[in-house]
């Protein structure tokens, strides 16, 4: 174990302990409908975080009580695997996983057209099988493309990463070492705008770090959109005749 | 200039820029028309629209749709359509009279039944109707479940997919607008109706879809022979 | 979320199948659905494992960690049990503290690995009395296709087998391969009508009477079994049971947990 008073080099000739530069993503890995009972599922793998996401609904609410007549109700539950982190984390949800639950629930409810489904419910469970730095910041991106498979009329994805501080210099997408011992993180969720529906940051930055940290994040965010959008586009273009659409439009007209 | 004209689409994917050619599936943001959905858009009549890929039933009145009861309270049946709503099925909706102490004796709890939608509020609470002789309890054949995006692909236009299938498995087959299909017929018919059905499910997005169960169905049926 | 009533017609099509000796997605009755397994996937437990069993999908993770022992068994190591049915795996699952579903397949994963002395726990003793390794099994279910307890309890020994004692990380000396003395592995067949059917799906097992799990041991021999569900079983439909667990036992240890 590394003591908090040995002084760490976070760099080395201006790459990061992982060889990544300050402005890099760690690997990303997708994919869509995993799982078989789930309305829109989605597995996501970003450095050594590994989470999966499933969508149930629009559905029936119980309890009734929690209905709401206008609109579908969004519910969010992030949860760890007790074998995801060092020291085995006792199962079940505790203060942390329930404020980070609200804030994702918050990042992806603006974009989901709650309107379309009075008194229902759409349901948003992500697991965390394993966690390295940033599972709210790959929860939110899983959720946000089951959200599409499962159907949900959405405005657009929503995509996510984080920005720290480490050793004095602001980085994209800090990892669990970084994390641990940085000085700040911002983690952040946008629509493909720039228009930020998640931030949080904890440490301490200057107003100069926090725009640089920002423009980090938004530029990481972007870099995930085209990712997100890829995987769903191309998982219906693996069949070999799709090159129009014009006999399904036509036979649809009953 | 519509860059996004019969493909694969996700929410927010820009459509068109004129906003004059909103329309189903899609919303209008900074003058440009985007996707609601994650579907297949396409040009109909002037408009942009995405039909989803995924997604539950919602009903509609008119809709004819395959229901089981689940409960039976005071005068109405409960009925699950494959929707995030139930339906309820009211006493008087019966093409005959019944008393209310007969109910549970003329539809029980696990009965099936194809149905009418006859009402929708805002609430999204859901009428159904019996009355109606094309309507009724299902005893025999088998139910199976599609994705109710992909019903229209399964009838076809005008028809024309659900009377082939009709004509060539020698099946009784009925499609709800809730996704669930009845069929009945013999046993080595029904298996193959479904399978079909599968399929169609599978490949509603392709083209060519007609000819290639055409197809499908006759090299099964000669494997059976 | 409220069970939906599975619909008679549904019923009667799986009823009228099983009298023709066919099930709904065309396996003989003792035929299994395909096994898959991975092991090592995450790397922050000690061992784990990501069964699929047709659909059903099951990742265990193993994690090892001093404690002390009980204080009737103060040299020997300690086995906890733990499975999470979370919301993400079946609309009928909610979240909160586990059900009796779920601590029933904990208990029955646990009675495999216990009973059939898998792991020897006066091997894991680092101080009488102090300091002991315990070792948690936690079952994650994350897509039930039916048959969960079969698919948990793969999982679990093949996390174990492929496990590591951290003992480094704790200054306890080198880290070595958690020792592991024998491969249960847990079979489970439901009673349907008068016919038994093995690996049931969703469909077969809310329709089935009975259900039993019969967990056997590399030499044969039985170490755990458990009846669930509120049905008759006979005496002779449990020996038939037995016979063709053992078998199939036999073929997935062969097959996946090769030592």
């Amino acid at each position: 174990m590394i003591g908090m008073d040995e002084k760490l080099s976070f760099f080395k000739d201006g790459l990061r302990l992982d060889g990544r530069l300050p402005d890099e993503l760690r690997p990303i890995k997708v994919e869509v409908g995993v799982l078989a009972r789930a309305d829109g599922s989605c597995y996501m793998e970003m450095g050594e975080n590994k989470v999966i996401a499933a969508v149930y609904g629009p559905r029936e609410v119980h309890p009734r009580h929690l209905q709401e007549v206008t609109r579908a109700i969004v519910r969010y539950r992030y949860n760890m695997a007790s074998f995801s982190v060092e020291e085995r984390k006792r199962p079940g949800p505790d203060r942390r996983s329930y404020e980070v639950s609200k804030v994702s629930r918050e990042a992806l409810e603006p974009v989901i057209l709650t309107s379309y489904f009075p008194r229902s419910v759409v349901d948003v469970f992500v697991e965390v099988l394993q966690a390295d730095a940033g599972t709210r910041t790959a929860g939110i991106n899983a959720a946000s493309v089951a959200l599409a498979d499962a159907g949900i009329p959405m405005r657009s994805l929503i995509s996510s990463c984080a920005a720290g501080k480490v050793d004095g210099e602001i980085v994209l997408d800090p990892m669990k070492l970084e994390d641990n011992f940085g000085e700040a993180d911002v983690p952040i969720a946008m629509n493909p705008s720039g228009e930020i529906t998640l931030l949080q940051m904890d440490g301490r930055l200057s107003k100069e770090e926090l725009q640089r940290a920002l423009e980090l994040a938004k530029a990481g965010c972007q870099q995930i959109y085209e990712i997100q959008r890829k995987v769903l586009i191309d998982r219906y273009s693996h069949m070999d005749d799709m090159g129009s659409c014009d006999e399904v439009v036509a036979e649809e007209e009953i | 200039m519509d860059r996004m004209d019969r493909n694969v689409v996700v929410p927010g994917d820009i459509l068109s820029d004129d906003p004059n050619r909103s329309g189903e599936g899609t919303y209008v943001k900074d003058g440009c028309v985007r996707s609601l959905l994650y579907g297949m858009a396409s040009s109909y009549k002037d408009k942009m629209r995405v039909i989803p890929l995924a997604g539950k039933y919602v009903p509609s009145p008119g809709d004819t749709v395959i229901g089981t009861i689940q409960d039976i309270v005071f005068s109405n049946w409960i009925i699950n359509i494959n929707s995030p709503y139930e339906g309820l099925l009211h006493i008087s909706e019966l093409p005959r009279k019944i008393e209310m102490n007969e109910m549970s004796k003329y539809l029980r709890i696990g009965s099936s039944v194809m149905i009418r939608v006859k009402d929708v509020d805002s609430t999204m609470k859901v009428e159904l109707t019996m009355n109606d002789r094309r309507l009724g309890i299902l005893t025999r054949g088998r139910v199976a479940e599609i994705n109710p995006t992909r019903v229209p692909r399964l009838i076809g236009k005008g028809g024309s997919m659900i009377n082939m299938l009709k004509k060539e498995l020698n099946c009784n087959i009925f499609v709800g607008q809730n996704g669930r299909i009845w069929v009945d017929g013999n046993d080595d018919d029904m298996d193959l109706a479904l399978k079909t059905v599968l399929i169609i499910e599978k490949e509603a997005h392709t083209t060519g879809l007609t000819d290639r169960i055409l197809e499908f169905l006759r090299v099964e049926k000669e494997a059976r022979s | 979320m409220s069970d939906v009533v599975m619909a008679e017609i549904r019923k009667d099509y799986l009823y009228h199948l099983m009298l023709k000796g066919e099930r709904a997605d065309g396996r003989a009755f003792d035929e299994y659905r395909e096994i898959s397994l991975e092991t090592g996937l995450i790397r922050k437990a000690d061992g784990s494992a990501l069964v699929r069993l047709g659909k059903t999908t099951v990742m265990v993770g193993v994690k090892i960690q001093p404690g002390e022992p009980f204080s009737d068994t103060p040299n020997k190591g300690v086995i906890i049990t733990n499975a999470e049915l979370v919301p993400l795996a079946s609309p009928s699952f909610e979240p909160g503290p586990p059900n009796e579903v779920g601590i029933e397949l904990a208990r029955v994963v646990d009675r495999g690995v216990r009973e059939s002395g898998a792991i020897d726990l006066e091997s894991l003793c680092i101080t009488p009395g102090e300091k002991v390794w315990i070792v948690f099994i936690d079952v994650h279910i994350l897509d039930d296709c039916g048959n969960l307890m079969d698919a948990s309890s793969l999982g679990a020994i093949a996390a174990l087998m492929t496990a590591t004692v951290p003992a480094a990380q704790y200054a306890l000396g080198e880290d070595y391969p958690l020792p592991v003395k024998d491969v249960p592995v847990a079979t489970t067949a439901v009673e349907f009508g008068d016919s038994v059917i093995f690996d049931p799906d969703t469909d077969e097992e809310s329709v089935a009477d009975t259900k039993l799990t019969v967990i056997t041991t590399a030499d044969g021999s039985i170490c755990g079994m458990q009846k669930s569900r509120p049905g008759f079983i006979s005496q002779d439909q449990i020996y038939r049971i037995v016979d063709i667990a053992c078998e199939r036992a036999k073929e997935i240890r062969e097959k996946f947990l090769e030592v």
